[in-house]
């Protein structure tokens, strides 16, 4: 690449001609107005003088005066042209609007194939309303994508806004970074250069005090101060080093989806389990099942009772309880346990306990809770 | 002269070698036994290239894995003498050893230098002879051809198709008249002959771009195997070289080439369309399915390949969007319009490449991806169109090279835009610089690639710069000294004036009268005393230009004008070329010239005053760069933050290592002799940043001398320099015959074996009477600091 950069002598006189155009409609032109401004609207994208749309516009809608245009324009919908080419100002705003409903991301495709697949869809579609190629089929198309597509769109949306975000915060991190570095860096030299001034004087000061070599007074300063630099800097690099900068994240390009081949199944996360303090350990009965009605007179009766039901009373509990406890001590052996209490290495109780509590299987030993 | 250096017999052309020149053969072996790259100073003028040819030569004929030599050097004539080196060494390696070897020596340079079609040779600049040679030569034109078409190609470069591939040249060593000489009679186009036979060259020979630049390197080097041992010679300017490969800049006026070059794409799609739709539907169908380039096994004829480094390339499909030849196009002017609204701004701005590319993306919605892909995907479109008249499209190329970059490189990089050509300027005349920062980048793969990467030039100091720089580690680092029987150069540093004033090109007195006229009278002194050629050396046009009206004011260049021609180097390299031709007729012809130039330009770099071309050089001011360049500024930003180069470190690295060439100019070999003078005070503390060959031979009273004083020692140094003085008198000192060789190597056993054996008496007994070696090397300090307190 050469770097010679070609400044032609042409360049700036050309410029000022091309920009000195004249306003379609009142006929005034930067050369007498210099102070000239250019305005579009992007319903039809004719270019006018800003006192043109003041004049024309001040009112209320109104036609746009350009012949053979017929569209009506809002005063407000002016702004200025960014790109010189009409055209393309007019495809960025399509683009943008592209943009909003085809947000899909690279990571939402089976492979890149599909994705690229992707991409040129919409690129036809934009094409298309570009160039003005079955627009209305088109938008058709478009419309019942984004209605189909809405909650995937939010969600890239959304998910696009948030890498923004972390993005500027990233950079401003690192403006910040720079920014004391770069202050190290000043301060830094300023202590040098004091070490080297206080240096100087001590070795002036040596030379006129003793009578030594005087060569060799000045190498031992120098040394000494070119230890001290060393030490300094390496102390820096240490520092420099354990940078809490290493936070490097991926640059994701996001982008967007019709019925498009090779689409991930988007799968909601699993929702979060309620938490559970036994870890997994269910207190299953093992001897005995409970049924949920026993014929049992007096009991059924306590069952409708409105005076033992308002207080919290539940038959079921009451069964349920007196079931555990009739069943409560079934597969202990308790000359098993003594006998193993006494070879000494028995685990005690709550260790059992706990060492029940981690494997899944739930020890009958255990079932008494009450 | 034949010798051995351990087992390896070195053959060397001439029948005396210098001790420097031994010790430098010796070191490059070790290099190469070793396995990794070294750094090594050679003073200018000792004969470092036929040295470096005849042990590499040697090393490669003695082992049998026969490593190729890749030699790359700055210069087209640099080159050129370095291929005649090899042909003379190779000349007297047949002599000596009785039989011819099977040896293939070729250089390369550009298609303009090595044209033989009647009608593009006489294209005066070098692209367009490449893209008018391209479509000449493209594949798809031989296709026509053959399809019975009419269309015109090159015979020089179809005949070429007619030999068999790896034997379009005899073995042997080819310089580049002699190639141009070889082809004419054979009808062979030089360029691809060299290029086709790269891969069976024993020692190729060609400029830095060819290996460094990685959208050459891609099409030229690739094939290169991993056991090559690479020498870069003259490197000292290395780290700008790498950087500029990877930099480019754009105005206004490219940008609207580019845009033009768009629209004639647009409507040759279109055309296409209509006539041969086919074509591009294979183009979409490969790009689908990502064959890349999978038929260009001889891309040769490329339009332009990838700029980025080999492993930052993308090895993926093109995507989706811009697939399409159409949507190609309009996303390109998307980009270019992008770029040209960037343009209108009326302020600096300096923006690192991820934050442009956000900024690309919110206005036009341009992502990166597609955007790293466009050198490519153009590359495709316009072979797929079959252009031939390339040379248009260039600026889009630009373009393309540019968003390609952009796209890759999130670092290392920074993209600044300079509305004004200077600050005084009111008509905006933008250029945007997107400037790689790092030199490491570019050069890093070649590293990484090559075992053996020799780095060596006679100006390299301070070393340790180097690898820093350039982020490598090295197997050997080292400055030789000149042996000299009579001492042949007077190196002084000139701190004040006859007045006693203190002279400086500092900014702050630099257009002072009392030191501009303190200047004129050092120049009017030492064209008085001085026989034949002066060449004097400023930091930069501007403080030339101006101190040259000041002396012509004061009446000092009349003074000058009655003992020498007064010429003057200008940025136009033709009137220079002038300047310099007239120059050298008035040093034969005895009257002497005076030659005041740049210390930047192309005087300083390129040209020898060897002999009475050169007695005298003048170093007038430190050759700082410009200091308030952007670029400048953001690259010592980086160097401090990346590498921790601080600034004045490095801009004085960068003012004395030119300085350095400056001065290495006039002495060109043992026999020469030469004055130079360092004329400002800052000199005499940057003194130790000078080669180590200047250093030893810049005596401490030398080294702060006002005008008068230099006058008198370059007055007495003359009269020494001008007793007859034989050859003989070197011998056994400065040159070696074959019997000081042997005498110089026996001592060297002795010693080696006087050090074993010292070793082994220290391992037996006393370990702790270890002399601690001193680390801050003592003795460079003691004159500067004393020198220093008398400020
Ligand atoms: S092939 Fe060779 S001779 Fe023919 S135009 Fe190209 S460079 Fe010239
Ligand atoms: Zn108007
Ligand atoms: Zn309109």
């Amino acid at each position: 690449m050469s770097r010679a950069a070609q400044r032609s002598g042409a360049t700036p006189s050309k410029r000022l001609a091309e920009d000195g155009d004249i306003c379609p409609v009142c006929k005034s032109s930067r050369y007498l107005n210099p102070n000239m401004r250019f305005l579009v609207n992007p319903e039809c994208y004719h270019k006018m003088c800003e006192s043109c749309v003041d004049r024309i516009f001040s009112h209320g809608p109104a036609p746009c005066p350009i012949a053979g245009c017929r569209r009506t324009l809002r005063k407000a919908k002016f702004r200025k042209q960014t790109f010189e080419d009409i055209q393309v100002e007019r495809e960025v705003d399509i683009r943008r609007r592209m943009a909003k409903t085809f947000n899909r991301r690279e990571d939402d495709f089976v492979s890149l194939l599909d994705y690229n697949d992707y991409l040129e869809k919409v690129e036809n579609f934009t094409w298309n309303l570009i160039n003005g190629v079955d627009i209305e089929e088109t938008e058709k198309t478009i419309a019942a994508y984004a209605e189909e597509n809405r909650r995937e769109i939010s969600r890239n949306e959304s998910v696009a806004a948030q890498e923004a975000q972390s993005r500027k915060a990233r950079a401003a991190e690192e403006l910040e970074l720079i920014r004391l570095r770069r202050e190290d860096a000043r301060r830094e030299d300023e202590l040098e250069r004091r070490e080297k001034a206080d240096m100087r004087r001590g070795i002036i000061n040596k030379l006129a005090t003793t009578d030594g070599d005087a060569a060799s007074i000045a190498r031992e300063g120098q040394r000494v101060v070119l230890k001290k630099s060393l030490a300094r800097r390496a102390a820096i690099d240490k520092q420099r080093d354990n940078d809490p900068f290493a936070a490097s994240t991926e640059n994701g390009e996001a982008s967007s989806g019709l019925i498009f081949k090779g689409l991930k199944k988007w799968v909601p996360p699993a929702p979060e389990k309620p938490y559970d303090p036994f870890g997994g350990w269910s207190v299953e009965n093992e001897y005995f099942v409970l049924q949920d009605h026993y014929d049992w007179d007096w009991l059924s009766q306590a069952q409708t009772d409105i005076r033992h039901t308002a207080g919290g009373y539940d038959v079921n509990d009451y069964c349920a309880r007196a079931l555990c406890e009739a069943f409560s001590g079934f597969g202990v052996f308790i000359e098993d346990e003594v006998a193993g209490r006494n070879v000494g290495s028995a685990p005690s109780i709550a260790t059992a306990a706990a060492a029940v509590t981690g494997s899944e299987k739930p020890d009958v030993n255990m079932d008494d809770i009450f | 002269m034949k010798f051995n250096i351990d087992t390896l017999p070195v053959l060397f052309p001439y029948p005396r070698i210098y001790p420097e020149q031994y010790e430098y053969m010796c070191d490059l072996k070790r290099t190469l036994d070793a396995g990794g790259h070294c750094v090594l100073e050679m003073p200018s003028g000792t004969g470092k290239t036929v040295s470096l040819l005849s042990l590499i030569v040697a090393y490669q004929q003695h082992h049998p894995e026969k490593r190729k030599l890749i030699y790359c050097s700055r210069t087209m004539s640099e080159i050129e003498k370095a291929l005649a080196e090899l042909k003379a060494l190779m000349k007297y390696r047949t002599e000596q050893l009785g039989y011819e070897e099977e040896f293939r020596g070729l250089g390369l340079t550009s298609r303009k230098n090595l044209c033989l079609h009647p009608s593009v040779k006489r294209e005066k600049s070098g692209s367009v002879v490449d893209a008018r040679c391209r479509s000449l030569t493209a594949g798809f034109v031989k296709e026509k051809k053959e399809r019975g078409e009419d269309v015109e190609v090159c015979v020089y470069h179809d005949n070429l198709d007619l030999l068999e591939p790896h034997n379009l040249i005899p073995p042997g060593v080819w310089t580049l008249d002699g190639l141009l000489k070889y082809g004419e009679q054979q009808k062979l186009c030089p360029y691809f002959t060299a290029r086709r036979m790269m891969p069976f060259c024993n020692v190729i020979i060609y400029s830095y771009h060819y290996l460094l630049d990685p959208k050459i390197a891609e099409r030229v080097s690739k094939e290169l195997s991993k056991d090559c041992i690479v020498v870069f010679d003259e490197a000292h300017n290395i780290d700008n070289v790498c950087i500029e490969s990877l930099s480019i800049d754009l105005t206004e006026d490219s940008l609207r080439k580019a845009t033009r070059g768009v629209n004639n794409l647009d409507r040759k799609i279109t055309e296409m369309k209509s006539t041969d739709a086919e074509k591009l539907q294979n183009e979409y169908a490969k790009l689908v399915e990502g064959l890349r380039e999978a038929d260009e096994a001889r891309n040769e004829d490329a339009f332009m390949s990838n700029p980025t480094l080999p492993d930052d390339l993308l090895k993926e499909a093109v995507p989706g969007n811009i697939r399409r030849a159409e949507h190609f196009v309009a996303f390109l002017k998307r980009f270019i319009e992008y770029l040209k609204t960037r343009m209108k701004v009326l302020h600096v701005i300096s923006e690192t490449p991820p934050s442009f590319l956000n900024h690309l993306k919110e206005l036009t919605f341009i992502e990166r991806k597609p955007l790293r892909f466009c050198a490519e995907r153009l590359t495709s479109l316009v072979r797929t169109l079959e252009l031939t008249n390339i040379e248009d499209y260039q600026p889009l190329q630009e373009v393309a090279t540019f968003a390609t970059l952009i796209a890759t490189y999130e670092t290392g990089f920074l993209l600044i835009l300079e509305p004004f050509e200077s600050e005084t300027a009111t008509v905006p005349n933008p250029i945007l610089h997107f400037t790689c920062l790092d030199a490491a980048i570019a050069i890093q793969p070649v590293f990484d690639r090559f075992s053996s990467v020799i780095i060596t030039s006679g100006t390299m100091s301070p070393l340790d710069m180097y690898p820093k720089m350039l982020n490598f580690g090295t197997v050997i680092q080292k400055s030789y000294t000149m042996t000299l029987a009579r001492k042949s150069f007077l190196p002084m540093v000139v701190t004040r004036g006859s007045d006693q004033g203190v002279v400086s090109s500092g900014f702050q007195i630099r257009n002072d009268p009392s030191v501009v006229r303190n200047y004129g009278n050092l120049l009017t002194e030492f064209c008085k005393l001085t026989p034949d050629g002066v060449v004097v050396f400023f930091p930069s046009y501007l403080y030339m230009e101006s101190i040259i009206s000041m002396w012509q004011g004061m009446g000092i260049l009349d003074v000058v004008w009655k003992y020498k021609l007064i010429l003057v180097e200008t940025p136009d390299s033709q009137e220079t070329s002038l300047a310099l031709e007239t120059y050298r007729t008035a040093c034969n012809n005895g009257r002497g010239a005076v030659l005041l130039c740049v210390a930047r330009g192309k005087v300083s770099e390129g040209i020898d005053f060897d002999h009475h071309y050169g007695r005298t050089v003048l170093c007038i001011g430190v050759p700082f760069q410009y200091t308030e360049s952007r670029i400048l500024k953001a690259r010592l930003e980086f160097l401090r933050e990346t590498y921790r180069i601080k600034e004045n470190e490095f801009l004085s690295f960068d003012a004395m290592r030119h300085a350095a060439q400056c001065l290495g100019r006039v002495l060109r070999g043992k026999d020469d002799y030469g004055i130079m003078v360092l004329a400002d005070k800052r000199f005499q503390k940057k003194r130790s940043q000078l080669p180590k060959w200047i250093q030893q031979a810049l005596e401490d009273r030398y080294s702060s001398l006002s005008v008068d004083q230099a006058a008198a020692a370059a007055k007495a140094f003359l009269r020494e320099m001008s007793v007859p003085w034989t050859r003989a008198e070197q011998e056994g000192v400065s040159t070696w015959g074959p019997e000081d060789l042997a005498r110089h190597k026996a001592k060297m056993e002795i010693e080696e074996i006087r050090r074993l054996e010292e070793e082994a008496i220290n391992a037996n007994g006393a370990i702790g009477d270890v002399v601690m070696e001193d680390e801050f090397g003592g003795d460079e300090f003691d004159d500067t600091v004393l020198a220093e307190l008398d400020v």
